[in-house]
């Protein structure tokens, strides 16, 4: 029983040992870092067949296996921030707070890099209230205590800013729950809706209906040619959410709507497509009557045929008769695929009105085309949390950085010749070559001030 | 108006680069005093440029590369100018200015001409998070020179050491005998202080751009971090000099080794700023041109 539990304990301090150790902090960093920079090398959330294309086959399957196709959501990911999490807990109480408030105790000054000891005429208990009120003249706070006898004072600068480690700390703590509560309670989700037609969002069952869908793009003459800039997408729509009312709202980029908390970006459109399908002269309604998105096919009945719409060209160039660059609807035409089963037999760009014949009496005329809208959704109940969380990290992080806390030991004792020795050693949370430079004008200023004010 | 002061600014930066360099090398006044005047002129010039391009179109300066890039060049020179003032630094001004000038020179291989702002551009966050996270990058680019002359100076002290030791067992290294321009540089825990300081100057600009661009990802795109790839690069910055503020801490890590890191940062910091919009042109982030 007895080996166990010192056995546990032999555990739990290597464990701390560990982890309360900077540099393995630093070492999980590097590897948070990197797994970063993965994802920003190898593309995001591609088919597996995309990165067989792209690299050798053992790389691609590294990619795949080990999950670097999605990294940000891999065990690998999401582990490593929670090591991170835990180092930062732990040194958190191990380290930082014994290092960065620690108590007021007794030093052997001459031991301490920044240090000097000056000789000032009076006695002790005077030069020991000369230089009390010295640091307090400026700005020190100043506590005196009594170690075995001995008299020291203790001065501080920015005393309170020793705690801007921890609040760093404890803002990328805030940020971290943040996106747990993203994770455990959000969703988002994205809503192709043609124009005219209502969605349902799944979970919230929030309905929208787009009315109309509007956009604006400018020409621009450039050095390297013609550019079709976007100035503006629009959509406007019909919302009903829990209150059962219907009211009409407008969606642009930059300035989301908001139903029940759940919030409606402008993320994209296109244009979804209906066809005049006809066999022998005659319109075939089931398929007439269907409103086709880019990559939706028509299975002609009674054939192995399909015809997929693949892509909307707003704009066919007059003198190629090729897809122009203007993304604004002038000269229309589709990109139609014909397969057989599983095998394309054909592709044609396809002016709207004018028709191609598939055999055996069919014929399909791209007949009109309806703007969509795209919309993305999302529910985060941790964003607050997680914007709060980044402005105490920023807090902290200021405030570790521009107010140095210092720390003056000073002890007076009976010098030679009716004076006394004035003992002071500074210590700082960055070292001492930081503070190098005041430590040096400071002993100055409290020589000359002794000296002249007595 | 704003091309004529882009190349004053060029030309005021290419005379006080090589002025302050030639100054590094042989500590004459005369050539601090010539140079250091001349850098705050092509300063003022780029801001007078910026503001100009402003006026005439009507359209933030800095939502393509040709003006993202001037402003850093602009930032980096004027942290430079800041530090150069208050902590007597005009001595590393020819390699930071001779770095801006490069990439100011680069700028203007971009300048595509105006053109309003797509609409994701079209917010007010774009104003406040791309003029951060390129002051950011403007102070790395100071700690990234700071820290290379610290290990100059660390590598040249240490060989010299070797020799003297060599030629006089047990001898003093003088750094004085180097002819007096490594006698006049601050000391190594004067320049890791001064690196640490420019760390310092463009860490929290960093997380403060980070955070505002997620302000702005949240109202532009739906989600306030989406992985895109310029924004995790940004991130793998951040935690870059994260590290190099941790390793500072310790003692034994403090100097030579955290030199290291700061300087070898800034190569994840060109990547997130230009590298990935070169190599990987996937994302949200690519620039209008
Ligand atoms: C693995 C997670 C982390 C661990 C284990 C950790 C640990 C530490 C330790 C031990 C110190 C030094 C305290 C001292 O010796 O006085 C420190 C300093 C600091 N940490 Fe962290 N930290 C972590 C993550 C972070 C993060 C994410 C931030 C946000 C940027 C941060 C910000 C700071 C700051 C600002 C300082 C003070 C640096 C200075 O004064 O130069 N830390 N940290």
């Amino acid at each position: 029983m007895e080996a166990r539990v010192s056995g546990l304990r032999d555990l739990y301090e290597d464990f701390v040992r560990t982890f309360g150790n900077v540099l393995f902090a630093v070492c999980l960093f590097l590897v948070w870092g990197v797994l970063t920079l993965i994802g920003v090398v190898v593309e995001q959330g591609l088919e597996p067949s995309a990165y067989f294309d792209a690299y050798a086959a053992p790389v691609a399957r590294a990619i795949v296996r080990l999950g670097f196709d999605n990294i940000y959501h891999s065990y690998w990911y999401v582990g490593i921030i929670g090591l991170i999490l835990l180092s930062l807990t732990v040194c958190t109480f191990k380290r930082v707070i014994p290092a960065r408030l620690p108590p007021l105790r007794p030093v052997r000054i001459d031991k301490i890099p920044l240090n000097a000891s000056i000789a000032i005429p009076g006695t002790v208990d005077d030069v020991r209230a000369k230089v009390d009120a010295f640091f307090r003249k400026r700005g020190w706070q100043v506590r005196e205590r009594t170690f075995d006898g001995a008299e020291w004072i203790f001065a501080d600068r920015f005393n309170w800013a020793r705690r801007g480690v921890l609040i760093a700390h404890l803002g990328f703590v805030i940020i971290a729950a943040g996106a747990t509560i993203y994770w455990a309670r959000g969703f988002a989700g994205e809503a192709a809706i043609v124009t005219g037609q209502t969605f349902e969002i799944p979970r919230t069952h929030a309905l929208v209906r787009l009315d109309t869908f509007g956009y604006k793009i400018q020409p621009i003459a450039t050095k390297s040619g013609m550019v079709y800039q976007p100035i503006d997408y629009v959509s406007h729509v019909t919302v009903t959410g829990n209150d059962g009312v219907a009211k009409h709202e407008t969606i642009r980029v930059n300035q989301p709507i908001d139903i029940d908390g759940t919030l409606y970006y402008q993320a994209s459109y296109g244009f979804a497509m209906r066809f005049d399908v006809t066999h022998n002269g005659a319109r075939v309604g089931s398929l007439s009557d269907r409103t086709l998105m880019e990559g939706e096919a028509l299975e002609i009945p009674g054939t192995l045929k399909s015809v997929q719409y693949a892509r909307f060209v707003p704009t066919v160039d007059r003198v190629t008769g090729q897809p122009g660059p203007d993304p604004r609807v002038n000269d229309p035409a589709v990109v139609l695929n014909v397969f057989n089963g599983d095998a394309q037999v054909g592709a044609a760009l396809v002016p709207l009105q004018t028709w191609i014949d598939l055999g055996g009496g069919w014929r399909i005329v791209p007949h009109t085309y309806l703007m969509y809208t795209g919309l993305q959704y999302r529910y985060d109940p941790g964003a607050t949390l997680v914007g709060v969380g980044a402005f105490v990290l920023l807090a902290g992080l200021v405030i570790a950085f521009y107010f140095l806390p210092a720390r003056l030991y000073v002890r007076v004792d009976e010098g030679p010749e009716g004076t006394a020795t004035v003992g002071v050693a500074a210590t700082t949370v960055k070292g001492y070559d930081i503070y190098e430079k005041q430590f040096g004008e400071l002993t100055k200023a409290l020589e000359g001030n002794a000296w002249t004010s007595s | 108006m704003d091309i004529v002061l882009m190349k004053l600014a060029l030309a005021a930066y290419a005379i006080a680069a090589l002025a302050l360099l030639a100054y590094f090398f042989t500590r004459q006044p005369a050539l601090r005093a010539f140079g250091a005047p001349l850098a705050v002129l092509g300063c003022a010039a780029q801001f007078a440029q910026l503001i100009a391009r402003f006026e005439i179109t009507g359209i933030w300066p800095l939502l393509n590369l040709y003006g993202s890039l001037s402003l850093f060049a602009a930032v980096a020179v004027l942290i430079f100018i800041i530090f150069a003032i208050r902590y007597d630094l005009w001595f590393a001004g020819g390699f930071v200015i001779a770095i801006a000038a490069l990439f100011l020179a680069y700028a203007t291989t971009w300048n595509e001409g105006t053109m309003p702002a797509v609409p994701s551009l079209q917010s007010y966050w774009a104003k406040i998070h791309v003029p951060l996270v390129v002051s950011s990058y403007g102070a790395f680019l100071v700690s990234f020179v700071l820290a290379g002359l610290y290990l100059v100076r660390y590598y040249v002290e240490r060989s010299l050491a070797k020799t003297a030791a060599m030629a006089t067992a047990g001898g003093q290294a003088s750094v004085a005998a180097t002819g007096g321009w490594l006698a006049s540089f601050p000391s190594l825990p004067q320049l890791d202080v001064l690196t640490y300081r420019a760390v310092a100057v463009g860490l929290p600009l960093l997380t403060l751009g980070i955070i505002t661009g997620a302000m702005w990802a949240h109202e532009a795109w739906g989600a306030y971090w989406q992985w895109d790839p310029k924004e995790t690069a940004a991130m793998s910055s951040w935690i870059a000099y994260a590290i190099y503020m941790h390793l500072h801490t310790r003692n034994a890590w403090r100097g030579m080794a955290s030199a290291w890191i700061c300087f070898a940062s800034f190569f994840v910091v060109l990547f997130t700023y230009l590298g990935v919009n070169i190599f990987i042109h996937a994302g949200l982030h690519a620039y209008q041109r």
